[in-house]
């Protein structure tokens, strides 16, 4: 029985740290590919810019390499840290870390990709503008991490808290659950954020005057499109902290695996609606500066609404959690 | 293109690896010499990371779509395989402390931001 569970424990480091490291590159890749493509778009556009372009996508890729950095440290660390191997929960709770950190830093991979590609296409559209296009695309770039940063958060919680004393069903479920919850809410949050640092980025490059209003409408708009990451990581809080009575009845533990998953997903599309209600109000703000509150407030209003099946998703999973 | 991507390389590279060295002294002064090692190991790897995807960048752009692809993908393998050594040897040696080395390796993305949120504040007085 103690050899099984070694066994079991280790699979569950492998496969928990291959899924951070693979999953976690997907973003990352994804993102850079975007500025390299864009980058290109705008060498062709103003070739005696090349040098300036070419700095721009460098700085712009090294920062938007955090997300799989984050993921590959937690991928490392489940691989050498040397995890007690005498207690099943052990498993679940690498596996679950893995599943959280690899999906978690899709998102912000891909999102952060997006503000170095329309900075390229602004330095060739605007190269009088270039510092504060960079320090735009650096600032949009970096909330973009703030999802890949909660997962960080509980993929390390995962791994570093023990569990011995919980029973081993239906905990399992919970510290599963824990890694869906933040993970997938991540994804939508990262990606919803890049929009509008991407949207920020073009219209500093059309309207270089409008800069001051942009920057502020796009922090306000990436700072509601990390909601649904928070509601994540509230779920994902609950499921590891909460103790559970002792059950082996398989619907007990679907109810906590079920609520994990429930806000995972039930977080993704509202991080992308909101990102993109956050796109428009930038994309318009720099358009029409003098309506910059009005718009601000239009888009506030559509990511409330685009929030609330963030909230219903949140609601269920509770339910799920509390009462079933 | 060449020279603004070796200025920037050396500018980010040098000024890592002065705070990472001004950092460890700091560290070192106060007795933490596992932390100071850690933070000085991981600032290299990260300079390192740095200059491979200056030095890479201009490889990528003039080959074929087939090469460039190739190139790119044994880029992001080669660079994140450098990256896991001292995270690994953090773990393995006791003289090396793990969250100092993590803070090292994101040294060069921080000194990016830090520079350039204190030139826009330069801007902005």
């Amino acid at each position: 029985m103690d050899i099984d569970t070694q066994i079991l424990v280790k699979s569950a480091a492998f496969v928990g740290a291959g899924l951070a490291m693979g999953l976690g590159a997907v973003g990352a890749a994804i993102g850079e590919g975007y500025t390299a493509a864009e980058a290109n778009g705008a060498v062709s556009r103003n070739p005696e810019l090349s040098g300036d372009i070419f700095k721009n996508m460098l700085v712009g890729q090294a920062v938007a390499e955090s997300a799989s950095i984050f993921a590959l440290v937690v991928a490392i660390l489940m691989l050498f840290l040397g995890v007690p191997l005498n207690n099943l929960l052990n498993g679940a709770a690498l596996l679950g870390a893995g599943l959280c950190m690899g999906f978690g830093a899709v998102g912000s991979g891909i999102g952060s990709g997006f503000p170095g590609g329309q900075a390229c296409v602004g330095i060739a559209r605007q190269p009088a503008v270039t510092p504060r296009l960079t320090t735009n695309m650096l600032i949009g770039s970096a909330v973009c991490q703030t999802p890949a940063i909660f997962s960080m958060v509980v993929a390390l919680m995962l791994i570093f808290m023990g569990f011995d004393k919980a029973p081993l069903g239906p905990t399992w479920a919970a510290l599963v659950g824990a890694g869906f919850s933040t993970g997938l809410a991540a994804i939508g949050s990262g990606y919803g954020g890049g929009l509008a640092a991407g949207a920020s980025c073009e219209g500093i490059s059309r309207q270089p005057e409008s800069v001051g209003n942009v920057t502020t409408v796009m922090l306000v708009g990436q700072a509601v499109a990390q909601t649904p990451s928070i509601f994540g990581l509230l779920v994902s809080f609950i499921l590891l902290f909460k103790r559970f009575p002792e059950s082996y009845e398989l619907q007990s533990a679907m109810a906590l695996l079920g609520a994990g998953l429930c806000m995972g997903f039930g977080g993704i599309g509202p991080g992308v609606g909101n990102g993109m209600a956050a796109e428009g109000a930038v994309k318009w703000v720099a358009r029409n500066v003098k309506r910059s509150g009005e718009l601000m407030r239009i888009m506030l209003v559509g990511q409330a609404v685009s929030q609330s099946t963030a909230i219903y998703a949140m609601v269920v999973a509770l339910v799920l959690i509390f009462v079933v | 293109m060449g020279a603004e991507i070796a200025y920037t390389q050396k500018r980010y590279g040098t000024t890592s690896m002065m705070a990472a060295i001004f950092i460890g002294i700091f560290f070192i002064l106060l007795g933490h010499k596992t932390q100071a090692k850690g933070l000085i190991l991981g600032s290299i790897f990260s300079v390192l990371n740095f200059v491979l995807m200056g030095e890479i960048l201009p490889l990528i752009v003039g080959p074929s779509r087939k090469k460039s692809s190739f190139i790119s993908l044994g880029s992001i393998v080669f660079r994140h395989g450098l990256l896991a050594v001292p995270l690994i040897l953090s773990l393995k040696m006791e003289w090396l402390d793990f969250t100092a080395t993590v803070f090292g390796l994101f040294m060069v993305q921080i000194m990016i931001m830090g520079d350039h949120l204190l030139k826009r504040f330069h801007r902005s007085a």
